[in-house]
């Protein structure tokens, strides 16, 4: 939560801000260049977040129909931005809630043998077939990439992605995640130490790094 | 870090225990998220120590690689269709309210009739109250009414006045009139 002094100082400071107060007062075509603004940007983090692009796309819109519903009630209180992402980190936290038990069928489907391996087994053994000097083309690295940002749990990924994709200061991740900005400098610290571990270990020897997958624990330090 | 000699508490529920204090001093100093002092002090373990260099360096190149994922590129048919379904919930939403409209008029004209049928109660009220009742005085009167044969017959005004005062009429009307 910001102060009061600074919540009435954020429509001049922020030019979203002032969009969004125009949509409140029933302008569509405000409405339509926020989604503009930040149809890629939401699409992107969300993508990212859940490993799936059309899934991505039906939550970046359930996230602009939310912030539609609710634009009568918007009072300014931080960035537009931050409030946006703080609508699709508890959309993306909830989606993968949802498929973590869809999935558990599934998981137990694999784990009997009867389905295949980790993706980072697959990746690996497709590719750490010449391993002594490791040339990696963009498209193996992009993989490789995606494969450790999935060996996050969803909240140091989204910590992470928040940080690399918009830019965010600690504090504004804090605030779309809910969480202090302690708890966001701990976080980010763990999932970079991890994504170093994984991909340098990739990189340099071509290491499979143990798989982890989405960590649905509650407390972020 | 494996290579750091820092210890720390390992933290419950990750299964990756956390990163010491320097790791997690240098991501803080690589984000700028550091203060002037924390910073010079990370600067100056940095110049004096090639592991932690390393250890910088390692993470700002794994950082760097997460640009390979790129940004997704987003067409015309999402923007359409993502305003095609805040379109739709707005049609909803004016579709309610007219739905409600009849029902809101209902209550007006009730709520209107029901303040004319109390000021017309008030008003009735009012008139009955303050308005002088011309039966009152012909009750007051009805005594002298009842005997007015009678008393037309003694024809002097003086003569019934003194029977009054010796309480003659009393027995009859009971007022003393």
């Amino acid at each position: 939560m910001i102060s009061e002094s600074s919540a009435q100082l954020s429509p001049l400071r922020d030019p979203d801000v002032r969009l969004m107060l125009e949509v409140r007062d029933g302008s569509a075509a405000a409405f339509e260049e926020l989604v503009l603004r930040y149809q890629r940007r939401l699409v992107t983090v969300l993508e990212h977040q859940l490993g799936s692009r059309e899934w991505a796309e039906d939550l970046a819109q359930d996230v602009f129909l939310r912030v539609y519903r609710a634009r009568k009630n918007y009072v300014p209180g931080a960035k537009f931005s931050t409030w946006l992402f703080t609508i699709a980190n508890n959309g993306a936290l909830n989606a993968l809630r949802n498929r973590s038990r869809r999935r558990e069928v599934s998981l137990e489907l694999r784990q009997s043998g009867l389905s295949g391996a980790h993706p980072m087994e697959r990746l690996l053994q497709a590719s750490s077939t010449e391993m002594p000097a490791r040339q990696l083309d963009k498209a193996e690295t992009r993989q490789m990439v995606r494969l450790a940002l999935e060996s996050l749990n969803e909240r140091q990924r989204m910590a992470v992605l928040l940080s690399k994709f918009e830019e965010m200061s600690y504090a504004d991740i804090a605030e779309a995640m809910e969480l202090s900005p302690k708890a966001i400098k701990s976080l980010l610290s763990r999932a970079r130490v991890n994504l170093r571990e994984v991909l340098e270990a990739y990189v340099q020897r071509g290491e499979l790094p143990s798989p982890r997958g989405d960590d649905p624990s509650p407390d972020p330090s | 870090m494996a290579d750091c000699p820092m210890s720390h508490e390992p933290v419950e529920n990750d299964p990756i225990a956390d990163p010491p204090p320097l790791e997690e001093e240098l991501v803080a100093y690589l984000d700028g998220e550091l203060d002037a002092q924390a910073e010079r002090r990370i600067e100056q373990l940095l110049a004096a120590d090639p592991t932690v260099r390393e250890t910088l360096r390692q993470l700002e190149h794994t950082w760097e690689l997460l640009d390979d994922l790129g940004a997704a590129d987003v067409d015309e048919t999402f923007t359409r269709t993502t305003l095609e379904m805040v379109a739709v919930e707005a049609e909803e939403e004016v579709r309610q309210v007219t739905a409600e409209l009849p029902r809101r008029r209902g209550w007006r004209l009730a709520m209107q009739l029901g303040g004319l049928g109390a000021a017309a109660l008030a008003g009735f009220l009012a008139v009955a109250l303050l308005r002088p009742d011309p039966n009152r005085q012909l009750l007051e009167d009805l005594p002298v009414l009842e005997n007015l044969d009678q008393y037309e017959q003694v024809g002097d005004i003086q003569f019934l006045e003194m029977l009054r005062e010796a309480h003659l009429f009393e027995k009859e009307d009971g007022h003393g009139t």
